[in-house]
């Protein structure tokens, strides 16, 4: 009996240990992507800014891509890519090359790497044909001049896939009001779809529930300004910096809104502030 | 040895289990057509109260898959085992078989009960999943109700007809327990394995063909993946069981039955594990094939800090396997020749070990990674990529399998002519295959993504060339060996074999763990890229909610485990007692 006791709390503690293991690893919660939305009436840079989005989101794209112009990957880093798009295959010009690219990614394949890419079009990914619209003006922003509307045609584009992204309008980017206070900028960012203010459990990306006790106000800055310069560790590179720019922030964002967000994260020190 | 006489235990009820659980899902496609005509026909999902549907699936389902894994495995090795004894005319093998096989009676209850609870609950609280994947594979239920009823018959058949028939009657029977064991698995391996890598269907999801969505992708490399694994699993479980017995034996003569009993678990685990992680290999290369969003899901993105937690796990099995042999050589007159070579083995494993269990980036505060210059260590980040980690991993089998062979060899000395040629021989193959092991990692870093990855083969290829070509010349070179001295069974330190319980638990653990991803990576799929999950459940919970769910899993195994353990000690002790 005794030696049964010992078995039992040996399994026991061996248990225990592994499950401790998996607390000591990023925590991170993926969600289902919501669904992007493309308005009919979007301009060029509508769609940069909602292509973004759906790179960083439903895309899926970052899963496997980066942006950050190293090379060695195990897919084509997309950093430039909307300079090099035009050049990849005789012939074609970049919105040509990029909708190939989403529609039939496997008919061209970029020297040192191996075809596998799923059609954007089809399942699991399935955006619509306005959505990879969206999608190819937002490449054409990386190094290059978007110029794709909503009226872009492509052979690729059908009239089933056609919808999808709905008719309402995309959240447009926040108004540069100035008297905006630190939680009117936080929603009006939409940090909060990647960032906790109530739980310290990790979203897409680190909770902010206690930040103010973790980093100075320089760090916080710091960590706005320059996302990719300290990724926390478990979260994906590029992603702030790309869902940042989709809403506009660094275009609209003024000094003393910057001041205000980042006084306003500092206040965040997890004690119910 | 005077070892008890065999008799068995009253085991009716589960064969009831076994038939109702069998009619259940033979009568699920005749239920499913009712569903649409009835009340409640166009319900998606049912919740479960308290842990939600998700969760009770996830534990009953691992459950009902670990004494599965059981059942399948402990008659590959029953059989060999009595097969080693008929030939050899030595008893021991044949007690040795009965002894695994009598935990197989209780386990196939436990196994059976744990089916029917899981088929109920998929049907009840997935009722749209089940409608579909039962439009897709119809009369493969028939089929596997036919080969489950086939299996208890031949089951029971090989456990009560133990030395009641022919012994050639009785290997028959056994064989076909094995093959009706291994069909089941591959029909269950097609349901499964659909769901991640559907085919055989049109774009609408429709049926296409039956053959094609059973032969999918991961099919075949999950089927020998789960077949290797189970016999791990099956051999630690049993390993455990000779522990436990040995443990509470009375006389020197159970401890060393009890002794044998569990090295032979052991050591069946132990090489079953070996060629695993190439098996793997196999089917993480069939999910890319299939989909590079599936394997990047898997081993790039949400899922990457799993192969962290499981590098901790198969890295603490390698050092378990390991320190039981070392512990294990201890009972052999003649093995203190090779214990001045443990030290060296150890640091290998150790560094192995390290090397696999290091992340590609830190976790570290803002004030540590602005001092390493972002997120990836500027030194230690080099070994958190494949290049580094598939030469640990290689490294690693072929240490282990060094102390195995300096086990094999403890009490020998070889008395062949050649026997100084075949050891440079042996020493050299193992020279050069860890230079191209070293070699083919370090390359790795030099090259294009798709240039690296075809490596892997090689240094698999490599590794298995050497541990074949190497046990060949063993076998050949210790063939009438002058023997040293004998094994002294039953003189083993006690913590060997709380070696065998930590082998089977964390053996337990990993198995929790790669179903989880395993299932995992359809993400908000119930069938990948065709049937989206829009329950409440459909997002990837943490790690370390995943870490508990799969800990509470493996307690509730081991008391159950106990459970049988138990009854099964019930079974001889009548007969102990008389014997005594």
């Amino acid at each position: 009996m005794m030696n049964a006791v010992k078995i039992f709390a040996f399994t026991i503690l061996v248990v225990l240990f592994y499950s401790y293991v998996g607390q000591m690893v990023p925590q991170t919660v993926t969600y289902p992507p919501d669904d992007t939305e493309i308005g009919e009436d979007m301009t060029t840079e509508e769609l940069v800014e909602v292509g973004a989005e759906i790179v960083s989101g439903q895309g899926t794209c970052l899963s496997c891509h980066t942006m950050s112009g190293e090379t060695g990957g195990r897919f084509p880093d997309l950093a430039g890519i909307g300079a090099a798009a035009g050049q990849r295959v005789e012939g074609m010009s970049d919105v040509e090359y990029l909708g190939q690219s989403l529609y039939e990614p496997n008919e061209f394949v970029v020297e040192g790497f191996l075809p596998g890419m799923p059609p954007a079009a089809q399942p699991p990914i399935s955006l619509s044909d306005r959505q990879i619209l969206a999608v190819i003006a937002y490449l054409q922003s990386l190094g290059g001049e978007p110029t794709v509307t909503l009226g872009t045609e492509l052979p690729w584009q059908s009239e089933e896939n056609s919808g999808g992204g709905g008719s309402e309008a995309a959240p447009a980017a926040p108004a540069a009001a100035q008297d905006m206070s630190g939680q009117e900028l936080y929603d009006a960012y939409a940090c909060g779809t990647c960032h906790s203010l109530t739980e310290p459990t990790p979203m897409i990306g680190p909770s902010l529930y206690d930040v103010g006790s973790r980093l100075s106000r320089d760090a916080i800055y710091e960590a706005i300004l320059e996302p990719d310069a300290t990724v926390a560790e478990g979260f994906q590179q590029g992603l702030m910096a790309a869902q940042l720019n989709a809403t506009g922030f660094y275009d609209n964002v003024s000094t003393s809104q910057l001041r205000t967000l980042v006084e306003f994260l500092a206040q965040q020190t997890g004690e119910g502030s | 040895m005077n070892l008890p006489e065999r008799k068995a235990p009253y085991v009716v009820p589960s064969c009831l289990i076994v038939i109702g659980a069998a009619f259940l899902i033979a009568g699920a496609p005749e239920v499913l057509a009712a569903v649409p005509q009835m009340p409640g026909g166009d319900v998606e999902y049912r919740a479960f109260p308290v842990v939600g549907s998700r969760v009770a699936v996830w534990v009953v389902a691992q459950l009902h898959l670990m004494f599965a894994a059981f059942v399948l495995a402990v008659p590959m090795f029953a059989l060999t085992i009595e097969f080693i004894g008929y030939r050899s005319g030595d008893d021991r093998y044949d007690q040795l078989a009965y002894d695994f096989t009598k935990l197989l009676s209780v386990s196939f209850s436990f196994t059976a009960t744990l089916g029917a609870m899981l088929t109920f609950l998929l049907f009840i609280l997935y009722p749209r999943l089940m409608e579909y994947l039962v439009s897709i594979f119809d009369w493969t239920f028939v089929l596997y109700v036919s080969v489950f009823f086939l299996e208890a018959v031949f089951l029971y058949s090989y456990y009560y007809g133990w030395g009641k028939m022919p012994k050639g009657v009785h290997l028959l029977v056994g064989l076909g327990l094995n093959l009706v064991g291994i069909v089941i698995l591959f029909i269950a391996d097609a349901w499964l394995t659909f769901m991640n890598s559907p085919s055989g269907i049109d774009e609408t999801g429709a049926l296409v063909s039956t053959w094609d969505a059973i032969n999918n992708f991961t099919w075949m490399p999950i089927n020998i993946h789960r077949l290797i694994a189970n016999i791990c699993f099956g051999g630690s479980i049993a390993g455990a069981y000779g522990a436990y017995k040995f443990l509470g034996a009375r006389t020197d003569e159970e401890r060393a039955h009890y002794d044998w009993m569990g090295y032979i678990g052991n050591f069946i685990a132990i090489a079953a594990l070996l060629p695993l992680p190439f098996a793997g290999y196999w089917l993480g290369r069939e999910i890319y094939a299939f989909s590079q969003s599936l394997g990047i899901a898997l081993m790039g993105g949400t899922f990457s800090w799993l192969f962290i937690i499981q590098a901790v796990l198969i890295g603490n099995l390698f050092l378990a396997a390991n320190y039981y042999l070392w512990l294990s050589m201890e009972r052999i007159h003649g093995a203190e020749r090779y214990r001045k070579f443990i030290k060296y083995l150890l640091a290998s494993v150790t560094v192995c070990f390290i090397v696999w269990a290091t992340p590609h980036s830190l976790v570290a505060t803002v004030e540590e990674a602005r001092a390493m210059g972002g997120s990836h260590h500027p030194v230690l980040s080099v070994l958190g990529v494949m290049s580094a980690k598939n030469t640990a991993v290689n490294i690693l089998i072929l240490t282990t399998y060094l102390s195995f062979l300096f086990y094999r060899r403890a009490n020998k000395e070889a008395t062949v002519s050649w026997a100084r040629t075949g050891k440079l021989v042996q020493f050299g193959i193992l020279a050069i295959v860890v230079g191209i092991v070293v070699f083919l990692g370090v390359y790795g870093y030099f090259v294009e993504a798709s240039v690296r990855i075809g490596l892997s083969i090689p240094q698999v290829g490599s590794v298995l060339f050497a541990m074949i070509s190497i046990t060949i010349i063993d076998i050949f070179m210790f063939k009438d060996a002058k023997v040293l001295g004998p094994i002294a069974w039953g003189k083993i330190p006690k913590r060997a074999q709380y070696t065998l319980f930590f082998i089977a638990i964390t053996f337990a653990w990993t198995m929790g763990l790669m179903g989880y991803v395993r299932s995992g990576i359809r993400q908000h799929w119930h069938v990948y890229g065709v049937m989206a999950d829009t329950s409440p459940d459909a997002f990837i919970p943490s790690l370390g909610y995943a870490a508990n769910v799969v800990s509470v899993t493996v307690l509730i195994f081991f008391t159950f485990i106990a459970i049988v353990f138990w009854i099964t000690s019930l079974s001889g002790r009548k007969e102990m007692e008389v014997g005594g």
